[in-house]
């Protein structure tokens, strides 16, 4: 049957067969070795947060993946295609040059008890970006985070210097037996970590300026109603409910140390 | 204890009853590899085969798990290639299910075969004349297909994703799955039609015997479309049978009723052939060979009722069930249909191999019944239990159904919400 083989023959059944199996053998192999050297190529040029972050954003449920202009109200229904890189986007771009933005109205917008400054810009992964005078920028976490967390046991930031490439991890805070993961709102580098008393985490200089792809202050509003209900839901399917009328208090993680939180936190921490 | 290895938002048992779940299944294995270590090192000797019965119910055990299995390459097909985004939902449980089925086919042909460590042979010293060359290279080339598809489901584990190696090449092995799909639906489709193919070409066996289309007999074609007919419903049965067991909404109910509906199409136009091949068998092919179709059903247990359960009740009923968008809406007859459709396959390849060995051919033939030993019946609940066995552990630390943590939320949501109240401050 092989050329090696004891009784092979040049013939046309045999050509034609082996042509077959080597020709299944070698796309085979080729697959996988081409899996590995991308694979290698990947890792070498630092993109394993970008891939955990497309990989991971794919299983995000439907309503986690809504397009901005879908909670606003202007597509409804549209999932981002983006992964929420809404910098390149051409109906971003299409919808800024036919709406440009307003001004906010109000310094802090007050969604379900919480308040949101509008002098700075959020990510969808609950973290706010704040624009400093030295050019660098402030990071830390915003109201529905600390809701569910309240004062973290632990963090583990990145060390200074650090290279955070956007939507992968800044850093991880764990709280009872619950670990979350929060997303960088932006490509940047490291360069202080927040103390005690400030109300930031990290403080970075970005590199790239082009911040269009976080939430603006007119924005804050539907988003935050959106993730509330997000939050119940997700609440709701690890056996945490409140009667009607009744709210959540602060820091649910401690207020229920028996439920699932780690499903919680990955469903509103957007990872898995 | 192992909760840090289960997908986060996956509601799974406890550590202990899930170890209750698996010991039956691990003791079931234990009796399975016993008979089949007695069957390898004793020999054919502890079966109830001989040289007459030299089929017996590990290869129509086989060829049924192979067919079943067929749902891994069809519905690979079906979303890789036809881009049917549906089955996204089962794609992952319906390749555990294929590696599982050819796996343990390959592992009782291991052991029907004997000499194990002789199994070399059959790749350096082919039979170029045989049907079964081409089913083992196939089958061994689809197996690997098979192991290097679950590669990527084994790495989406939550544990092997915080290794970023594993997460980046579990990312660009997934990007190219769709090489390995039409791989796979290539192989499988050569290796389905040339088991089939076996049964047709056995010119001494007229009960088995069937024209051919060019250098194919008809069965070739039929195996390949009975295959592809019953894979999607064997992947609808055993979804809905683990939807039952682990009490879990895993998948939309349209990717089930797609299913169904692919299921439905392939089993008619598979049913119209065979009828159209049975009527051309027993008017023509076997009448030249000088025998009367009905001396086929003159020995019992085998009579008429054997051709009307496979054509009728296991094939035109359940194809009709699975082609009314009514019945498909209702679980329950859309997985009664798919169990028929199973069962139909099932009886098919019963047919094919144990009937065939059966029915006497020469003058001096007697009709022989042939009853498995415990050994064989011990070597295939081995694979049984292993197949429970993988897919179990696959269910608990893998995501086989990617769609199960939206369901749960989405169930979760359509339970009465009130007002939005959160906050507090």
């Amino acid at each position: 049957m092989l050329p090696w083989n004891y009784g092979f023959h040049f013939t046309t059944g045999p050509i034609i067969f082996m042509g077959i199996f080597y020709t299944v053998l070698v796309i085979v192999a080729t697959t996988v070795i081409s899996a590995v050297l991308r694979s290698r190529r990947a890792m070498r040029e630092h993109h394993t947060e970008h891939i955990r972050w497309h990989s991971e954003f794919d299983d995000l449920t439907t309503p986690a993946r809504l397009c901005r202009y879908a909670l606003t109200g202007e597509m409804p229904g549209r999932i981002c295609p983006n992964g929420f890189d809404c910098r390149h986007c051409d109906v971003r771009a299409h919808l800024v040059a036919k709406l440009p933005e307003a001004q906010p109205a109000e310094a802090v917008v007050v969604v379900a008890g919480m308040a949101f400054p509008t002098d700075r810009l959020y990510h969808r992964g609950h973290t706010w970006v704040k624009q400093e005078a030295d050019g660098t920028v402030t990071v830390g976490v915003d109201e529905v985070a600390k809701l569910i967390l309240g004062a973290p046991d632990k963090i583990d930031l990145p060390h200074v210097g650090r290279q955070l490439r956007l939507n992968g991890v800044a850093w991880s805070v764990s709280k009872g037996r619950t670990t979350a993961r929060v997303l960088a709102p932006l490509d940047g580098k490291v360069v202080a970590h927040g103390g005690p008393a400030d109300n930031w985490r990290l403080r970075i200089r970005p590199t790239d300026a082009d911040m269009s792809h976080l939430l603006t202050a007119n924005e804050i509003r539907p988003w935050v109603t959106r993730e509330i209900q997000r939050l119940h839901v997700a609440l709701a399917a690890v056996g945490v409910q409140t009667e009607p009328g009744q709210q959540h208090r602060p820091d649910i993680a401690a207020n229920h140390p028996d439920a699932d939180l780690d499903a919680v936190c990955a469903h509103m921490f957007l990872h898995r | 204890m192992d909760k840090d290895f289960i997908a986060r938002g996956m509601q799974r048992c406890s550590t202990g009853k899930f170890l209750l779940w698996l010991f039956p299944w691990v003791a079931l294995l234990i009796f399975g590899v016993y008979s089949a270590a007695l069957c390898l090192i004793k020999g054919l000797n502890q079966t109830n085969m001989d040289n007459r019965f030299a089929f017996g119910a590990w290869i129509f055990l086989d060829l049924t798990v192979i067919a079943l299995g067929a749902g891994a390459f069809f519905t690979g097909f079906l979303l890789y290639i036809l881009k049917m985004k549906e089955l996204k939902a089962v794609i992952n449980s319906a390749v555990v299910i294929g590696f599982v089925c050819y796996s343990g086919a390959v592992v009782v042909l291991a052991v029907d075969v004997g000499q194990p460590l002789r199994a070399w042979f059959t790749f350096w010293y082919p039979n170029v004349h045989s049907m079964l060359t081409e089913v083992t290279f196939c089958i061994s080339c689809y197996l690997m297909v098979l192991l290097i598809e679950y590669i990527p489901i084994v790495l989406k584990n939550r544990k092997l994703r915080e290794i970023p190696s594993m997460l980046v090449f579990e990312h660009e092995l997934h990007k190219l799955i769709y090489v390995l799909a039409a791989v796979g639906t290539f192989l499988s489709f050569f290796h389905q039609g040339s088991l089939g193919g076996l049964y047709g070409v056995l010119r001494g066996r007229p009960f088995a015997f069937r024209e051919h289309l060019g250098i194919w007999p008809s069965t070739f074609f039929l195996f390949i479309l009975s295959a592809a007919a019953v894979g999607p419903s064997f992947i609808l049965l055993t979804t809905w049978l683990v939807e039952k067991i682990s009490r879990k909404k895993l998948v939309p109910p349209e990717a089930l009723r797609l299913l169904g509906r692919v299921s439905g199409m392939l089993l008619s136009v598979y049913v119209l052939l065979k009828c159209v091949d049975t009527l051309i068998w027993m008017n023509r092919t076997s009448m030249v060979r000088g025998f009367v179709p009905a001396q086929y059903y003159a020995f019992e247990p085998f009579g008429e009722w054997v051709l009307f359960a496979e054509l009728v009740l296991f094939g035109i009923v359940p194809a009709a069930i699975l082609l009314v968008p009514k019945l498909r809406e209702k679980t329950g007859w859309l997985v009664s249909a798919a169990a028929m459709a199973c069962c139909g396959v099932a009886l098919n390849r019963f047919v094919q191999t144990i009937q065939t060995m059966a029915l006497p051919t020469l003058s001096f033939d007697k009709f022989l019944m042939y009853t498995p030993s415990w050994q064989e019946i011990g070597a295939f609940l081995m694979v049984v239990a292993y197949g429970v066995l993988v897919y179990s552990f696959s269910f608990r630390y893998f995501e086989l159904f990617p769609q199960e943590r939206q369901l749960r939320i989405e169930s979760a949501a359509a339970k009465p919400q009130h007002e939005t109240a959160v906050g507090g401050r």
